[in-house]
């Protein structure tokens, strides 16, 4: 048969939380519509996009293989840029399945599997990946003045300034 | 005399002979942006040519997905 090929694709989280299963399908079936043997099709993660896509900043990705003649590309292509469903894809050829893909998607076909819940932090955003904990950290304007409830624990510190100053001085 | 800089130390650290590099690993990508998530240039990264060229696809397909911004 052809070529095996790597396929990426942004679902639309809308349509993931309703159903995985049925969101999946959706992309499997296209494939299989133009003649593709799906070797694996795994839920690979749900991401905070690094820019808005169709006013969308979160997206769950669909990482597939799967076995198609050259021909069949382009016409499904074609599919994937009409369907609402699917924000965005990549296809690339792949040498071969990277090991361990099969096992991933067939834990995910099995009966027991449940889609683990939505991230609560964005262990692997972009920006958690490039400024670590400080994306976390809230932007706060520097304030030079000090809460005025922490007055009390202020006023001796204020007071051994002048103190060490003049003990300089002297 | 102009003062000769000194070249940075490369960021590589890698064969040419590994894998190819893969757009899905993005925390790997990130290290050979600027913060403004422009691609480094081969002084900066040490890559060789392919390499580099290897980087610049990766990049621009994790951009494509939506796994790192084009501009920050």
């Amino acid at each position: 048969m052809g070529n095996t090929y790597e396929g990426m694709f942004l679902l639309d989280n809308q349509v993931v939380r309703a159903d995985w299963n049925r969101a999946k399908s959706a992309v499997t079936e296209t494939l299989q519509k133009h003649g593709a043997k799906v070797l694996a099709a795994r839920r690979w993660d749900e991401r905070k996009l690094a820019y808005t896509i169709k006013g969308k900043t979160r997206g769950t990705y669909l990482l597939t293989y799967f076995e198609l003649g050259g021909n069949g590309v382009n016409e499904m292509r074609r599919d994937f840029e009409l369907d609402e469903r699917v924000l965005r894809y990549l296809v690339v050829r792949a040498d071969q399945v990277p090991a361990g893909e099969l096992e991933k998607s067939a834990e995910e076909s099995a009966a027991g599997f449940s889609v683990p819940p939505p991230p609560t932090e964005e262990s692997q955003s972009y920006e958690r990946l490039v400024f670590g904990d400080l994306a976390d950290r809230p932007i706060q304007e520097p304030s030079r003045h000090q809460p005025e409830s922490d007055e009390g624990a202020d006023a001796p510190v204020e007071a051994e300034v002048p103190q060490a100053a003049a003990a300089e001085e002297s | 005399m102009a003062e000769m800089r000194k070249p940075a130390a490369p960021l590589a650290g890698r064969n040419c002979d590994d894998p190819k590099i893969d757009y899905k690993e993005v925390a790997y990508l990130a290290k050979f942006v600027t913060n403004q998530a422009q691609v480094l240039s081969r002084k900066r990264t040490g890559f060789c040519s392919q390499c580099q060229r290897e980087l610049k696809q990766a990049i621009k397909r994790a951009r494509h997905l939506g796994l790192m911004p084009f501009v920050q």
